[in-house]
């Protein structure tokens, strides 16, 4: 009796350590990323980076050897430390907007100096501002906002295409019997063989002499038959898993083929297609080597972050917003679909 | 309503199955037709031609003159009841028995009237918002029902749709499902491998056995003038008793004579059987017509192997020629395993069996 309750705790305690951890690897990153995204510049090449971002910052201004001498409290070294000694206000307005991510206008300053001639040091407390990383993601990277349309626009083919393709062949492996179908089903999983890379010339060329090179529609295309392969494997299962039986019954009560499939067939596969939809649409979002191949000056929102990544004034608390941006869609679908495939547990009962 | 007619129809799956062969059968206005054969008899696939879901091989359907051989099922305007109900779970009953009638075109408020209508007959008229998972099989039965009684088709087809329900369901739902063919009048296809469901429905049986027609027929007819041994043996719970005899005349009497007894027929019986001097024969006796008598009106003893009680009556196993045989006798007849007892047969009720074809004499 004693002992199976320390080995029922010790299991418990177990389970708990195991799932604890598992947790913590995958959030982790992802708080980083997010923590990332709201520091400031300087916050975020200072050793250790800090834990958590600081929403307000206290300054302290007094006259020094250049001009004014601005330095801002470190509560880690419970100390100030020196950020900047000019005499120029409008560069001490521009450092830290830019570098401390603070809006403190240059009448603001004036206003702090002219109680410099009173006393010795001037205190003084910020707020900083939460999006301001966010919006200088999409001031200083070129087109992310039309980059941002063109994904979505990619995305939305991607999904329309490779779901009524895909979703047909599934339906035809599920229901009717012809030859060689078994090594057709194969073969459309054979697409997925090459990398991406190896094939990217005779790509261009192909989508160059179709006039699709460099638009959302030739990128789509390109991610469809990688999607389609996956699609009509998953549906196919789906609608195996539907019985005839349903889809006789709607014919004989006076249902054309056609409107069987869009009545009843496509409504009781809906799980699956979502979860198809879902999976085209992290496919193809996230998708950055094709697109680099694939688009000159027309890039996808993935090329636009990969890009501000490599820029010269590459900053990492920038990147992470970027990064985060570009999560965000996605998460967003995921939300939005998940009731649809949660039906396949929970829902239609058939 | 109306009149169904196949005309040699075949059903040929690949190469060298045939599912049914060269079936001829008229249904007439209003009948209640049951197709009653064992699984693999091809009873599903006649129905499922009739329907339009399978193609005819060879052969032609007509409704009333109309050929509807190659015509598709949503131009043939019947309604089907399927063994799985197939009612649809992402509708609510109301969508259910809506659709049709949707598909048809007709107007809202003729749609709402007919659906209460036909839920009133059936009984679910508190749960047409319910979809079909929060339904009992019994209630989606019902469904099933009301969704096919609804579009008021020119043919009932009903395939197995009982045989998932629970036996006193299944009872209380085959009444039902005569009654409302008595209200609706429709020309009803019903397939079942249940015999005493098919007998207690049909106007009229057919028996299929190997995708052939073995024999057509009122409940009675079936049951009483079998057409050959399969159908004596199908038809009849428990099944007919076999015994091998060979027929011998002396005195002018007609014999059958077997290893474990023998049989003198009376004039009337024996008149049939002329032909058959000295020949081997095959005789089937119901359990009902093997009689539990006293010693001097006996044919033979035989030893009590079981006792099976049914309330009403009990069935009593024995054995004829080694071969497990059965008998039934009312409730309180005291018969007990181990006990010897004297049986005799009704003799006009013998069924005689050619011993090489297995036809009827």
């Amino acid at each position: 009796m004693w002992k199976n309750t320390v080995s029922k705790f010790a299991k418990k305690t177990l389970f708990y350590i195991l799932i604890t951890s598992i947790a913590i690897i995958i959030i982790t990153p992802l708080y980083f990323l997010v923590s990332l995204s709201f520091l400031s510049s300087r916050e975020s090449y200072q050793f250790p980076l800090p834990l958590v971002p600081a929403i307000s910052s206290e300054f302290k201004l007094e006259n020094g050897d250049k001009g004014y001498l601005l330095s801002i409290y470190e509560k880690r070294d419970k100390e100030f430390q020196t950020l900047i000694d000019t005499g120029n206000i409008e560069k001490i307005s521009r450092y830290m907007k830019t570098q401390l991510n603070v809006n403190v206008s240059i009448e603001e300053l004036e206003n702090y100096i002219s109680k410099l001639e009173e006393q010795n040091e001037v205190y003084f407390k910020s707020y900083k501002g939460l999006l301001h990383n966010y919006k200088t993601f999409f001031a200083i990277t070129r087109d992310a906002v039309p980059a941002l349309i063109r994904s979505l626009q990619v995305v939305g083919l991607t999904i329309l295409i490779s779901l009524s393709i895909g979703g047909m062949a599934g339906y035809a492996f599920a229901r009717y019997v012809f030859k060689g179908k078994n090594s057709l089903k194969v073969s459309a999983l054979f697409v997925r063989v090459f990398p991406t890379v190896a094939i990217a010339m005779p790509m261009v060329i192909i989508l160059a002499t179709m006039g699709f090179y460099d638009k959302p529609i030739g990128l789509s295309l390109v991610y469809s038959i990688r999607i389609i392969a996956l699609t009509i494997w998953i549906t196919a299962s789906i609608f195996l898993g539907i019985p005839v039986e349903l889809e006789e019954a709607a014919q004989i009560f006076g249902a054309t083929r056609l409107r069987t499939f869009i009545n009843i067939t496509v409504p009781l596969a809906l799980p699956g297609l979502a979860a198809c939809a879902m999976y085209a649409f992290i496919e193809s979002w996230n998708e950055t080597v094709s697109a680099i191949i694939l688009t000159q000056f027309n890039p996808t929102f993935s090329v636009v972050v990969y890009q501000s990544l490599l820029d010269a004034s590459a900053q990492v608390n920038l990147a992470a917003s970027g990064g985060l941006l570009m999560a965000l869609p996605m998460v967003l679908f995921t939300l939005f679909i998940r009731k649809y495939i949660n039906q396949m547990w929970g829902g239609t009962g058939i | 309503m109306a009149n169904l007619k196949l005309n040699h129809i075949s059903k040929r799956y690949g190469k060298n199955v045939l599912a049914v062969k060269d079936i001829s059968l008229e249904v007439h206005d209003g009948e209640f037709l049951v197709l009653l054969g064992p699984s693999g008899c091809g009873k599903t696939t006649t129905l499922r031609m009739i329907a339009g879901l399978e193609e005819v091989t060879k052969g032609r359907i007509t409704i009333d003159e109309d050929d509807i051989t190659n015509l598709p099922p949503w131009k043939r305007n019947m309604s089907m009841i399927f063994q799985s109900y197939a009612i649809w779970p992402h509708m609510t009953v109301y969508q259910n028995i809506s659709y049709a009638l949707k598909l048809k075109g007709k107007s809202k408020k003729e749609i709402d009237k007919i659906v209460k209508e036909v839920a009133e007959m059936t009984d679910i008229s508190i749960y047409l918002e319910r979809y079909p998972n929060q339904l009992s099989g019994g209630q989606r039965q019902r469904v099933a029902v009301a969704r096919a009684v609804a579009v008021k088709p020119r043919i009932f087809l009903m395939d197995e749709p009982l045989s998932n329900l629970d036996a006193i369901l299944r009872v209380y739902m085959r009444t039902e499902l005569k009654e409302i063919h008595k209200k609706t009048n429709a020309t009803t296809i019903f397939v079942t491998h249940d015999q005493s469901e098919a007998m207690s429905l049909a106007d009229r049986i057919v028996i299929m056995k190997d995708g052939e027609i073995v024999q057509t027929g009122t409940s009675d007819e079936v049951y009483h003038n079998c057409k050959n041994m399969f159908v004596a043996n199908f038809i009849g719970m428990p099944p007919t008793n076999f015994a091998e005899v060979t027929i011998t005349v002396k005195d002018g009497k007609y014999n059958l004579v077997n290893p474990d007894f023998k049989i003198i027929l009376n004039d009337k019986i024996a008149h049939q059987l002329k032909d058959y001097n000295n020949k081997k024969m095959i005789i089937g006796v119901r359990p009902e017509n093997i009689m539990v008598v006293d010693e001097k009106d006996a044919i033979m003893s035989v030893k009590c192997l079981l006792v099976e009680p049914q309330g009403s009556h009990q069935v009593i196993v024995f054995k004829i020629n080694d071969k497990i045989s059965k008998l039934v006798v009312s409730g309180e007849t005291k018969i007990k395993p181990e006990d010897t007892f004297f049986i005799n047969f009704k003799q006009e009720k013998i069924l005689f069996f050619d011993y090489e074809s297995h036809e009827e004499i």
